[in-house]
């Protein structure tokens, strides 16, 4: 039963880079929106609610986070129709030629 | 020239120019059929990015089939790969570099355009009866089915790979079977973990939020979703049209396709992307749970992740199966009702797909080769469009369009799969 060894590696190698950008980004996601509303005022019949400077720049900077995992995706499309591969030895990724 | 893999004077020797040739007739008709493939790869695929988007009104059903479908031309045309050795999967009419193989070449290729056409009508007849029924299922395994099929029927279960050589995941063990039992688990867990903790870490500050909020999350994963299928789907249709070209002496070149097969294939992909499959796209966004901005954040971020780390790491899975499963897993980890029933029949579509593409894939070959030369396509063809027109009018008895496709899920009619798929009421609009 080579192959479902071989399939049961691969699928546990997905759950974990799934695991860590598939639901580690929305956590933080929900994370910048939990900060947002930081000292926020709460939304009252039609008055949408008051975020204060230091909840946006905090959100702000989390979404940054998310925003560079979605580049990262995008990066690891065109490096891969383009003969390349995305190298995740050296924690950040680089592009590389594919192997 | 040097370092071009050419294929000899032999494959090239059919005049360009006589098109009274058999052969000719019958890959005209086989880059016609192709390219209706892709036609209802894109709209049977629509939903895969879109359905949660659309169900929660992240982006309006118009709007997001628009996004979906540009994503998906400019994915199209976001790799230099030739994907020409697609089918190697599950058959053998090709070499390694591509080439097909000789013994399949004479007559101007004509026995390996039949399999070829044989399996591509028995994809695009599964893609559209799912289609009809509402039920999302791999338009890669269709595809395949359907060559596999046509490739046994054709050179005998010989000619088909059941499993790779033990150093990796090949042939139809490794690269369907395994693949499809493994992937909505996969992706489930991690919309599940995603969902639930995206749920924690707001609840309590959700009266000073709007759910609203969540949509650009939402509309970022489901656009990745969409490049990445643009890139990989339409790649797969115009290997299948360059190796019909290569068969039949139009082309002779294994590492690069014609351009306007290039063009043509990402034209049909983003137009059926565009045309919506709504009947698909109203099960996977309303008939499993009702998705709400939190969730669809997380199931999509859960579909994008899974897809793009598969296709990394080598491991390419289907992307209905895994935009599914996101789907389902949300829904868990937010702990909100799940349509089992619903669920229970996609699975079983799932299962169906190879098998009853690959029947059909047999069957038609059988019909063209019964037959034999133009005639026996012709015929195959025409089965082609008779049972598209059915299924078409069909569809049409009870419309589900971008108007009424995130109505209430009704409860399931009595009888009649489709009437579930299809909406309990129709707004005035």
């Amino acid at each position: 039963m080579n192959s479902l060894t071989l399939a049961l590696e691969g699928a546990g190698k997905v759950l974990g880079a799934g695991l860590v950008f598939g639901a580690g980004l929305p956590v933080v996601y929900a994370l910048a929106m939990r900060l947002l509303t930081i000292g926020a005022t709460p939304a009252d019949g039609d008055t949408a609610p008051h975020y204060t400077p230091l909840g946006r720049a905090l959100a702000g900077l989390l979404i940054l986070v998310v925003a560079g995992g979605v580049v990262l995706g995008l990066v690891l499309i065109v490096a891969s129709g383009f003969g390349k591969a995305v190298s995740f030895e050296n924690i950040l990724p680089t592009i590389v030629d594919k192997k | 020239m040097n370092g071009t893999p050419h294929l000899g004077e032999a494959a090239v020797s059919t005049p360009h120019w006589c098109l009274v040739d058999a052969a000719t007739i019958i890959l005209v008709l086989v880059i016609v059929t192709a390219l209706a493939f892709d036609f209802t790869n894109g709209f049977h695929d629509t939903a895969n990015a879109m359905a949660a988007s659309i169900s929660t009104g992240a982006l309006a059903p118009k709007v997001a089939v628009g996004l979906s479908a540009v994503l998906n031309l400019v994915g199209a045309f976001l790799s230099v790969e030739v994907a020409l050795t697609v089918s190697n999967a599950v058959i053998k009419i090709q070499d390694k570099s591509g080439a097909p193989r000789p013994e399949l070449l004479t007559g101007g290729g004509q026995a390996l355009l039949l399999i070829v056409l044989a399996g591509l009508v028995g994809g695009i007849v599964w893609n559209l009866a799912t289609w009809l029924l509402g039920l999302p299922s791999s338009s890669s395994h269709a595809l395949l089915g359907g060559l596999t099929g046509a490739g046994a029927a054709g050179l005998g279960f010989a000619g088909v790979k059941w499993t790779g050589d033990g150093t990796k995941l090949d042939g139809v063990v490794g690269k369907i079977l395994l693949p499809s039992l493994l992937s909505p688990v996969v992706a489930m867990a991690v919309a599940f973990v995603g969902c639930w903790l995206v749920h924690k870490l707001t609840n309590s500050v959700m009266h000073r939020l709007e759910e609203r909020y969540f949509r650009w999350g939402q509309i970022g994963s489901a656009s990745l979703v969409s490049i990445a299928h643009g890139t990989n789907d339409a790649q797969k249709t115009m290997g299948v049209m360059t190796l019909a070209l290569i068969a039949s002496g139009h082309w002779d070149r294994t590492d690069a396709v014609p351009i306007w097969v290039k063009i043509s294939a990402a034209l049909a992909i983003a137009l059926g992307t565009y045309i919506g499959g709504w009947r698909i796209i109203r099960t996977l966004g309303k008939g499993l749970v009702d998705i709400t901005p939190r969730q669809g954040l997380s199931s999509d971020g859960a579909t994008a992740a899974v897809l793009l780390a598969s296709s990394h790491l080598g491991f390419a899975l289907s992307t209905t199966h895994v935009a599914t499963g996101s789907v389902l897993g949300g829904g868990l980890g937010r702990g909100t009702h799940v349509r089992w029933a619903t669920a229970g029949r996609m699975v079983v579509a799932w299962a169906l797909t190879f098998p009853i593409a690959a029947g059909m894939g047999a069957v038609m070959w059988w019909i063209g080769h019964t037959l034999g030369g133009v005639a026996g396509a012709l015929l195959v063809f025409a089965i082609l469009c008779a049972a598209s027109g059915w299924m078409y009018r069909r569809s049409r008895l009870q419309h589900v369009g971008a108007h009424n496709v995130t109505d209430d899920w009704g409860a399931p009619a009595a009888g009649s799969p489709e009437q579930s798929a299809a909406p309990t009421k129709t707004p005035t609009r």
